[in-house]
Formats: structure tokens, sequence, C-alpha cells
């Protein structure tokens, strides 16, 4: 089992890095979850990580490519909504890394 | 046009009733495994829809007869009814 | 031209696992860009009922994840109208924002125009 150190709080993530309890989301765990993947985590992915976050509290699942840039557009406009602006903030395969740094299941519909 | 396959009991389950209800003119009706039983009692006088094909192995592992107007395929003519139809739908619950 | 598939979902959703698995295999199936549409017929209606509340049997909410389809691609929602006639349901508001309901009355004839037909 993996595990980090997030504010003196030991977290258990799967053996693929998500958490295993959503419960222990919190900014810092992003912060620390996001170095991980060599993302230092600026606005522009604070908003993503947020709309996210909306997303699994009114749908109950973790989006795949296709719903995260259509969802994205809606919210943050259509200049966003797009996979290669997705793909700049959270390479290489942004659905997953954002769910992963969003704490966030991984999402079961994405390659 | 669509090939039907049901294999169960239309006694215990609602697979041959629900197939019915969607059952098109010029589709054609399977009964395979515990579908057969359609060909007793009270359900094989009311089978409203042709053709029927069933599984011979299947018929007579179960001990029924094959009534007339029914066609009986081993599994060589099970493969050739597939390939003959487009799309099948599996009934299987 | 793309192949054509259609998921039938006819359970009811919590009582079996089959209404789950049918939704994951249209999510799936659009979220890899593939032309699929899902037929609600018989029980499977049920899964259309808008106030579902499952927290207290330890099940995910199937309504909420169904809200997803639109989001996914799945635009509009294909109903049995006999299916939802004998249960006395009507879907005046219960619809995934975003999505739009059509009445299916003749269900043989609609099935016969997919590739591929999923049961569920």
């Amino acid at each position: 089992m993996n595990r980090i150190q997030v504010e003196g709080r030991e977290i258990e993530l799967d053996k693929e890095g998500y958490l295993r309890d959503l419960d222990d989301w919190s900014p810092a765990v992003a912060e620390q979850l996001a170095s991980a993947e060599n993302i230092e985590l600026s606005d522009a992915h604070w908003q993503v990580i947020r709309l996210l976050q909306d997303f699994y509290r009114e749908f109950e699942l973790s989006p795949a490519m296709r719903p995260l840039v259509k969802y994205v557009g809606q919210h943050l406009g259509a200049d966003k909504g797009k996979s290669i602006y997705l793909m700049q903030l959270f390479p290489p395969s942004p659905a997953k890394v954002a769910s992963k740094i969003a704490g966030l299941p991984k999402p079961t519909h994405c390659i | 046009m669509t090939l039907h396959i049901v294999n169960k009991s239309p006694y215990s389950s609602r697979a041959l009733a629900d197939c019915f209800a969607s059952f098109a003119d010029g589709d054609a009706l399977l009964l395979i495994e515990d579908g057969v039983y359609a060909l007793t009692g009270f359900i094989a006088d009311n089978i409203a829809v042709a053709p029927v094909y069933c599984l011979e192995a299947d018929v007579r592992a179960r001990g029924l007869q094959m009534p007339k107007g029914i066609q009986s395929l081993d599994d060589t003519g099970w493969v050739k009814l597939c390939t003959e139809h487009n799309p099948i739908v599996s009934w299987f619950q | 031209m793309a192949i054509k598939t259609l998921a039938i979902c006819r359970r009811a959703p919590y009582g079996s696992a089959l209404a789950r698995e049918g939704l994951e295999a249209v999510l799936a199936g659009a979220a890899m860009e593939q032309a699929i549409d899902v037929l609600f017929m018989r029980d499977g209606v049920f899964q259309l009922m808008e106030a579902q509340a499952p927290d207290n049997i330890e099940q995910k909410n199937l309504w909420r994840n169904l809200q997803a389809l639109p989001m996914f691609g799945v635009e509009t929602l294909y109903v049995c109208e006999s299916s939802l006639t004998e249960r006395g349901i009507k879907l005046d508001r219960s619809r995934p924002a975003g999505s739009e309901i059509k009445l299916i009355a003749d269900t043989g004839t609609f099935i016969a125009a997919y590739d591929h037909v999923l049961s569920f």
C-alpha cells in the first residue's frame, strides 16, 4: 500500500496513486499528488480541479476525456473546452491525472 | 432482419414475452436451452410469431417433442441462421 | 458508415447489477466515440424515476449517473412507450439535463435498424 504524508497526516493511496478514501482530500493533498505527477498547480489547474469535483458531485462518477472536455467547455468557455488545453495542464492523460489530483476515483470509461 | 434468441423458460421469465413485444415482420425466433419449454403447454399454442427455430439437442435433452411448424437446428444450422440475420438480440434474462 | 450499437436495458435498478452494467457499457462505448444508443424497456424504465435515493441500501445513485449520458454525447434516450404506460410512469420532468426522450411504439422495427444489440 502507498502512503503519503501531508501536514502530519498519513494518507493512503491505491497502487495507481488515487486516494483510497475520498474524504482525505484537501488542497495540500492535491499539491502533493500534483507534484508526484510533476505538475505545479496554477489558478488554471485549480479551476479545472474544482470543476471536476462539481462534476463528481453532480453525476457521482469521474469523467472520461469526452465528457470532461464538454463539461469544461460548458462551464469555463469554449476556448478551455478543448483536449489540447487540458493536455497542457494535466499531461499525459488529463481525465486520469486531473481526477487523481482532485481526489476522485479513477475514471472507469477511459483508456 | 433481427434474429431473437431466447434461453429462459416462458413459465419463469419475461424473456419470451419481451421478445414477442419487439418482434417485427421478417424477424426469426430461436429457442435454446430452457427457452425450448415454450414448446409446452399453453405457450406452445400461443406462439404468434414465425419462423420459430429450436436447437434440437436442447429439445431432446429435456424430453420434449418437436411440434409441427417448428424448425429444428443442429449447431451448424444455428451458426448459419446467425449469419443470415442482423442484428441478433439475446433475450437471456 | 459507422457501426450502430443499441443497448437494450430492461432491468430495474438496484435489484440486480444489470441496470448498472448496461449504463457502464453505454458510457464506455460513448467515451470511445462509438455510435451507441440506449433503449429503456420493461422494468428498465424504472431506471428513469428521478427521486432515487439509494444511500441507505449502500448503492450508487443510478439516476444521478444517468444524468451524465448527455455529457458523454448520448443525448437522445429511447424509451418503450407501452412499458411506461403499463407501469403508470409519466416522464414529464424526469430526464437528464441536455437530453431528449423519444418514445418508441414499435420496438421491433426500431431494433432492426442497428448492427449490434447488447441486452441488459
